[in-house]
């Protein structure tokens, strides 16, 4: 199933399920998303719950807001991460904080989905990958989904959540075609082992999930088998998957699409650092994006984040000189 | 005029397929008949022909993209080309399918003075008694030290080489050997005395055959299936070593699908594919794998062409000779374990197939256990008890066993 289907999909049988259940956002009513994840909603839930917004991404996350703490459990969609620089006020000074500072009686189960990365050729204020931002704040949930199961199931579970949820997508994954798992006790704080390996722990998430998997296969040609970890949250993140995975291979590579400064590798590897300093065989490496606005030209855009090739190519110069 | 070029099905159950390689660029002259593009589905590589001459004019779909059957991916200019001359043909190593591009890497070590080693490194040098900046001084190790060149030391050490290789088939921790032969060389008598000692388990790696059955098992097991169970009066059917109740079976079995056109049929989304022939797969043994291969057209062949078919599908399995065509087509799999003595079992869907037929051993008055499991999604149960009831009926004619016995004499 396309993944823009899968989010479709969970939409509709949230919606279906619990009449409190409704839509917010630019365009995801008559013209069915941006993305074409909300098509066919208008038509089945009406204008009612399915609600097209001005072009003002605060308003939504706000109006989303005080939608959840009278009851309703609305998906707000922010067109692009880029756009919910925006909405930041609401996100970061209400959404992540009013359960706390009203001594927790006021829910807000709030979802507020966002694609964001590289497509192509978007340029710079419509390519960037930006869930450190969101993962940095505590008071919020930060979901991402690399493919159909865990967008149907991820995004399902966080609407039934009682807490504020960011659920992030990845532009390039839409019109992906993956096998929609029935995976009844899916648990989005629990990470995904996507394929076992005794040498090298990779941690990833959204699209460079893919590209990890592609690097994977020439590695083992190299002799290296390596250990891919899907994280589906990121705020929490499941440390307990990834040091577990790290005891066994006593090697960490952290692979992400955002900038390699203050990332969410540089968490990672700072957390398997003061835990499992003793049982680490190599220093752990990040595989991130440049320090750069993402440039236009196709072939610069490319320079700027990991690319399967690349992944390899580090990879496997790096446990080279690691004594692999 | 323009000609659409589409992804073509090389098999029954290839759905999509991947372009791995244009040979040819927009604007260059395609012959009839020439490879334009090499297609990777399945697992399989196969090459693209222009079933036409003309211009290639535009390539819709680029490489390593993967796209549905049907689904057009070039567009051909046809009409009178005038080109000067055909290019010349390219050297035949070009044609080969090539695996994905691997990226080249340079890779420089790290060097430092001796003292340096990972953190885990370290940890074993200690556990195993090692002093790390001796035997680095002594270069026996290098600097900085990883836990592989520890390993290695350790096992170079400790082990005659022919021990070493034989290390490699088993799961053993390297700590419980030093623990048992602290200060001695290990050599292949002592270790294979300590894996019986211990019971450590073999590592019995799994063939690419046993993966793909997996795969496939894994994938039509869990389709909605069904099963029939019966007992056949098989006391009629003249089979002997010659003629096995397998090759009696096909025969009997393909004449029967004639009736039944969805025992003919392939699963698509939205229609049936059926076939005008009875192609009948038969679960193969050999060695440690199970193979698949299919008799084609079963409704046409002599019992004894189906014997030397059969044979010569065994011996190409044997020879791990069996191609794509050999093993694609079918759409009822026979599965004989009856010879083992085995009464009665049922069996798993090959992936594609809408039956596969379970015969168990049989009795001394004839009668047999056969169990038959269905596709339901293309065998309804009605049909599928008709089909059973006409192949008891069939077994029991008379003049039909004599008809095809016939065929069995020179």
């Amino acid at each position: 199933m396309l993944y823009r289907d899968a989010l479709n999909l969970a939409l509709d049988h949230a919606m279906e399920q619990d009449p409190r259940v409704l839509l917010l956002g630019e365009d995801v009513g008559f013209y069915g998303g941006n993305y074409k994840v909300t098509d066919g909603l208008y038509v089945k839930y009406g204008p009612k719950r399915v609600i097209d917004t001005p072009i003002a991404e605060n308003s939504i996350v706000g109006t989303a807001i005080g939608m959840a703490m009278m009851g309703l459990r609305p998906v707000a969609e922010i067109m692009t991460a880029n756009f919910a620089m925006l909405a930041m006020d609401q996100v970061v000074n209400q959404m992540a904080k009013l359960r706390y500072m009203s001594g927790g009686k006021i829910f807000l189960p709030l979802v507020v989905r966002m694609p964001q990365g590289v497509a192509k050729q978007l340029a710079a204020q419509h390519s960037q990958s930006l869930e450190h931002l969101f993962a940095s704040v505590p008071g919020l949930y930060v979901f991402c989904a690399s493919d159909s199961t865990s967008a149907y199931h991820g995004l399902l579970y966080a609407i039934k959540l009682d807490d504020p949820v960011i659920f992030l997508e990845h532009v390039l994954l839409y019109g992906v075609d993956f096998p929609l798992e029935n995976s009844k006790d899916f648990n989005p704080f629990q990470a995904r082992v996507l394929k076992e390996g005794k040498d090298i722990t990779v941690v990833s998430y959204l699209k460079m999930v893919h590209d990890v998997l592609k690097a994977c296969q020439w590695l083992e040609e190299e002799g290296l088998y390596c250990e891919v970890i899907d994280l589906v949250s990121l705020r929490p993140i499941d440390f307990e998957t990834i040091y577990s995975s790290v005891k066994k291979t006593k090697r960490l590579v952290v692979v992400y699409e955002a900038p390699k400064s203050f990332g969410l590798g540089a968490e990672v590897s700072a957390r398997v650092c003061e835990e499992l300093f003793y049982f680490l065989d190599a220093p752990p490496l990040r595989i991130a994006g440049g320090e750069v606005p993402i440039p236009y030209n196709r072939r610069l855009e490319l320079l700027a984040i990991p690319t399967p090739e690349r992944i390899y190519s580090q990879i496997l110069s790096w446990s080279k000189s690691h004594g692999l | 005029m323009d000609y659409e070029i589409s992804m073509p099905q090389f098999s029954d159950t290839m759905e999509r397929g991947k372009i791995v390689r244009w040979l040819k660029k927009e604007g260059d002259m395609v012959e009839k008949g020439e490879v334009i593009a090499e297609i990777e589905a399945e697992k399989a590589v196969m090459e693209l022909q222009s079933f036409k001459r003309g211009v290639l004019k535009r390539i819709l779909v680029k490489e390593g993209e993967e796209v549905p059957v049907g689904k057009p991916i070039a567009l051909l200019e046809l009409g009178e080309v005038r080109e000067v001359k055909p290019p010349p043909p390219k050297p035949k190593e070009e044609l080969k399918p090539q695996p994905l591009p691997k990226p080249e890497v340079k890779v420089e070590r790290v060097g430092l003075p001796p003292g340096f080693a990972s953190p885990y490194a370290r940890i074993l040098a200690k556990d195993y008694g090692l002093n790390l900046e001796e035997l680095q001084r002594e270069e026996r190790l290098p600097s900085p030290t990883h836990a592989r060149d520890v390993e290695e030391l350790l096992l170079e050490r400790q082990f005659t080489p022919k021990a070493l290789e034989l290390l490699k088939e088993y799961e053993i921790d390297l700590r419980e050997i030093l623990e048992e032969f602290p200060s001695q060389k290990v050599d292949e008598d002592m270790l294979l005395a300590f894996v019986e000692k211990r019971g450590i388990p073999k590592r019995l790696p799994i063939s690419q055959v046993q993966k793909t059955l997996i795969a496939n098992l894994s994938k039509s097991f869990p389709l909605p299936h069904y099963h029939i169970y019966e007992v056949f009066d098989l006391s009629l059917v003249p089979w002997d070593k010659d003629f096995t109740l397998t090759h009696w079976l096909i025969k009997v079995v393909g004449d029967a699908m004639q009736h039944f056109e969805r025992l003919r049929a392939v699963y698509r989304e939205d229609h049936y594919l059926v076939f005008p022939d009875s192609n009948v797969g038969i679960a193969m043994a050999v060695g440690e794998e199970l193979y698949n291969p299919v008799i084609k057209g079963v409704n046409k062949k002599s019992l004894k062409e189906i014997r030397e078919e059969v044979r010569s599908l065994r011996k190409k399995a044997e020879e791990g000779r069996l191609s794509l065509d050999d093993m694609q087509g079918g759409t009822l799999t026979i599965s004989n374990l009856g010879m083992f003595g085995i009464r009665s079992f049922d069996a798993i869907l090959p992936y594609g197939h809408v039956c596969i037929i379970a015969v168990g051993m049989q009795e001394e008055d004839g009668k047999t256990h056969i169990t038959f499991t269905f596709d339901h999604r293309v065998v309804n149960g009605l049909h599928g008890a008709l089909f059973v009831k006409h192949l008891k009926e069939k077994v029991l004619d008379r003049e039909y066993i004599k008809f095809l016995k016939r065929s069995t004499h020179v």
